[in-house]
């Protein structure tokens, strides 16, 4: 009997601590623009359902923005490690080190796509003794006119969007591609999590109101299995943040003789329809 | 033949009206701040602008300066004095006309 009662307890403090996931955020609070201008971006390495255990960041590798106006053409490049800024972000239960970047209005001020590129240093997860590195990319759109939006950006680990990542309502679907080094991950193993708290960008923190509660813990993240050719869909339910993770996508498996996930995020915003 | 032809003239119909309603046109300009104003042009399908009519009028109609959007789909002119819109002219249902002091 006691064996069983510990069993329980066990299993009850491990289960919240399985349900959360580890997401690297590139956060602006507008993706779909009408007209460029300056940009903040808050750059954190968090668990945006809860808004709960923010982690330390470690030096960030990359950081830069590929724009294209309209298909034709070749994307411009732009490094914005310059503008990186480190601040401490406020997660509900504690704080962590974390990047801001505030971009001048010459950054994105031309009408098309712009893809943001962040390469974060592997982050040593204690309890699993194992690296992650979350190679994250976030959509930006103004005026428009599209660009590079479904364009290999060639990473190592990638997630091709089939749909804007800026331009969803709430109800509809995100379908996407994982690839490892351009080459699609079979039955790659996916993590898709809501941003149920709003940042503030202010007080870089995430505000105390939730938007909606789980059910269930395996609603809080939600395991999604792409098919044979890597390809998956999403529902995107809410109005909001939402974030696809390819989980180990990447052919890097080691570092500094641990074990590596190295992950594919994208960032997608569903909008209510109104 | 009669009906297949009036129904094949439906189809093609609805195929060019489909055509000219996905893609909208879309211009924007911006102050450079050294007394021009660049415009960039684009539809929402990714083609692009090259070689659209650009006008820019004053606050009374007359045309200041006329061109054309480049081939990266660019159209730059010196800033006028007073009130001025500019005109993109993609053809009939493809105009778009924007104010100078919405151009910042």
């Amino acid at each position: 009997m006691l064996r069983r009662m510990m069993l329980a307890l066990v299993l009850a403090l491990a289960i919240p601590a399985t349900a959360q996931a580890h997401f690297q955020m590139l956060y602006t609070p507008e993706i779909a623009l009408n007209e460029g201008g300056e940009m903040v971006l808050k750059i954190v390495f968090t668990h945006p359902f809860d808004a709960g255990h923010t982690m330390d960041m470690g030096p960030v590798q990359e950081f830069y923005v590929l724009q294209q106006r309209g298909s034709e053409g070749e994307p411009k490049k732009v490094d914005l490690k310059q503008y990186l800024k480190e601040i401490k972000w406020k997660g509900h239960s504690n704080a962590a080190v974390a990047y801001e970047a505030v971009l001048p209005k010459t950054v994105v001020r031309s009408m098309g796509d712009y893809v943001f590129v962040l390469v974060p240093s592997p982050y040593l997860e204690k309890e699993e003794d194992a690296y992650i590195q979350q190679i994250t990319k976030l959509v930006v759109n103004v005026g428009g006119v599209p660009g590079n939006w479904s364009a290999p950006v060639g990473l190592p680990a990638e997630i091709i969007p089939f749909d804007k990542p800026y331009a969803n309502w709430a109800g509809g679907v995100f379908r996407g591609q994982v690839l490892s080094e351009g080459k699609p991950v079979e039955h790659a193993e996916l993590e898709v999590e809501y941003l149920n708290h709003e940042p503030d960008m202010k007080a870089n923190t995430f505000k105390e109101q939730a938007a909606v509660t789980a059910p269930h813990d395996s609603m809080m993240t939600m395991g999604v299995l792409a098919n044979a050719q890597g390809e998956f869909t999403i529902g995107l339910a809410k109005a909001g943040w939402w974030g696809v993770c390819a989980l180990g996508a990447g052919p890097e498996k080691e570092y500094q003789g641990k074990e590596l996930s190295q992950d594919a995020v994208i960032w997608v915003k569903a909008f209510e329809m109104k | 033949m009669r009906v297949l032809l009036s129904m094949l003239f439906c189809v093609a119909l609805l195929c060019s009206a489909s055509l000219a309603f996905a893609h909208t046109p879309l211009c924007s300009c911006f102050d450079n701040g050294d007394g021009t104003v660049m415009c960039e042009g684009g539809f929402s399908d990714g083609s692009s602008a090259s070689g659209v009519k650009m006008v820019v009028k004053d606050a009374s109609g007359a045309v200041l300066e006329e061109g054309t959007m480049s081939e990266v789909s660019e159209f730059t002119f010196k800033k006028p004095a007073g009130d001025f819109t500019v005109h993109f002219e993609a053809g009939e249902g493809h105009a778009i006309i924007i104010k100078g002091s919405d151009i910042k």
